[in-house]
């Protein structure tokens, strides 16, 4: 009996003690990396503005136009005659699909619909035979023109980047966020700047639906005053002069 | 990658003076869990042993054969050690001198007193070291924390670019120590209360036995004066 006992006084709790011990070590690093991970999650972005440049609304004129042809603001209208010349293809077809679309919204028998696309049809034929009946010369000379446009553009798209990124920054920093600023709100702001980089005017273009956070936008452009912008007359003319910016916040927490 | 410093690293990166302080803590740590257990055991054991014996000391049984079951044990329990020297002494006094119950009952009571504060003595061993792990490892652990950030504050001085990032490894682990201190003083004090107020209920109740059979031991003095 004293053997067992002191078998069970000495070495006994020594071993619980130590069991515990190693159980603490095995929660605490077993429970250590997901909260880690966690606080990672956390993104310091503020808000994302976005330098809206026309031509994109251009460029989908080829394809989706059918859409809503009518809806287009002038703005965007004014905007696209400096951008089209270099894309003379694309062109012909709005001009079909906007026949083709508009019957559409009095289609309501088949008849009239059928009728329209017939007329679309018969457009498009014809357009075909023009171009068929260009020289192959012709062609090629403005297949090149296309590439060279599409060159030029897309290093004047980098040079832009730099500007607009370095504009957002400004615009962000500029920015003090109202309290009733939600995530998912977004702004679309038309700014004009004249060649120096001093800001012209600033304008609420399509309104979030929350007037505070449409006036701490515009508020956040007026702050700023004074862009950098490129001092090529004519990329500024074509990005600079008026561009829209898309106000967005994306870190708030609900 | 940064985000997965491990406490292990965070512990081998620290200066050899929070190393020393999280080693003291660690040991600590380890001793009274050790020291909680085992009074856990012997608490338990106690109070068990002291259970059965109430129950057989009031089962009517005869005094002096109980007495006689007990004097040639080696491994006597608390409550058994104080019964047979408080019993001892009463066969001796009234064996040897002239019966006098007074002198009788009083050196009983002094040999029971004796074998209580002799218990007690053995029911607070390692309480006081739970006591003392209890109220100074926070202290201990805030000061490895202290010099831990002090280090990492003075690296910061001259670094041209101060960030977040430079700082928070060195008081991550210097928080360690606070962590670890904590963890070491919670225990211990928690220990230290429950043993303590439980050492309190079983010294009370060997108070109470010891006057107990004082007054059976009187009662029976008594009434053997009075024969003779």
């Amino acid at each position: 009996m004293p053997e067992a006992m002191g078998w069970r006084m000495r070495w006994l709790p020594l071993l619980l003690a130590l069991l515990v011990h190693a159980l603490a070590v095995s929660a605490l690093y077993s429970g250590w990396h997901p909260e880690r991970e966690l606080v990672n999650v956390v993104t310091p972005r503020i808000v994302n503005s976005r330098l809206v440049v026309m031509e994109p609304k251009a460029k989908p004129k080829a394809a989706p136009a059918p859409a809503k042809p009518q809806e287009k603001p002038p703005v965007v209208q004014r905007k696209v005659e400096p951008v089209a010349p270099p894309k003379p293809k694309p062109q012909p077809q709005p001009a079909v699909v906007k026949k083709e679309a508009i019957p559409d919204p009095d289609a309501i028998r088949r008849k009239a619909e059928e009728e329209a696309r017939r007329k679309a049809e018969a457009l498009r034929q014809q357009r075909l035979q023009e171009l068929a009946s260009q020289s192959f010369e012709e062609a090629l000379q403005e297949e090149e023109d296309a590439q060279d446009a599409a060159d030029a553009e897309a290093v004047a798209d980098e040079a832009a980047m730099s500007y607009s990124q370095g504009i957002n920054e400004l615009v962000v920093a500029n920015w003090s966020r109202p309290p009733s600023a939600r995530n998912g709100m977004k702004a679309l702001l038309l700014v004009e700047l004249v060649p120096t980089g001093d800001l012209v005017n600033v304008s609420v273009v399509e309104s979030s639906g929350n007037p505070a956070f449409d006036r701490s936008a515009e508020q956040a452009v007026r702050k700023a005053r004074k862009f950098e912008v490129p001092k090529e007359s004519s990329l500024f003319e074509a990005r600079f002069r008026r561009f829209y910016l898309l106000f967005q916040p994306e870190d708030l927490f609900r | 990658m940064p985000e997965q410093i491990s406490i292990f690293e965070l512990v081998s990166n620290a200066s050899l003076l929070v190393q020393l302080v999280m080693a003291l803590l660690l040991a600590a740590s380890i001793t009274s869990w050790m020291m909680i257990f085992q009074r856990w055991f012997f608490l338990r054991k106690t109070e068990a042993d002291l259970a059965t014996f109430d129950e057989h000391f009031w089962s009517g049984i005869d005094l002096r054969k109980l007495y006689g079951q007990l004097e040639g044990a080696d491994d006597l329990t608390g409550i058994e050690k104080i019964f047979v020297s408080g019993f001892k002494e009463y066969l001796r006094l009234s064996e040897q001198g002239g019966g006098d119950t007074e002198i009788i009952m009083q050196g009983v009571q002094r040999a029971m007193r004796v074998a209580v504060s002799r218990e007690e003595e053995q029911l607070d061993r390692n309480l006081p070291f739970l006591a003392t792990v209890g109220s100074t490892s926070p202290y201990v652990g805030l000061f490895g924390t202290v010099w831990g950030i002090m280090n990492s504050f003075r690296s910061l001085a001259n670094m041209t670019q101060a960030t977040l990032a430079s700082v928070a490894p060195g008081i991550s682990e210097a928080l360690v120590a606070t962590a670890m201190g904590l963890f070491a003083a919670i225990p211990a004090v928690i220990g230290y209360n429950r043993f303590s107020a439980r050492v309190d209920v079983l010294m009370g109740r060997y108070q109470t036995f010891a006057d107990e059979l004082l007054t059976l031991l009187q009662r029976a003095s008594h009434a053997r004066q009075t024969r003779q």
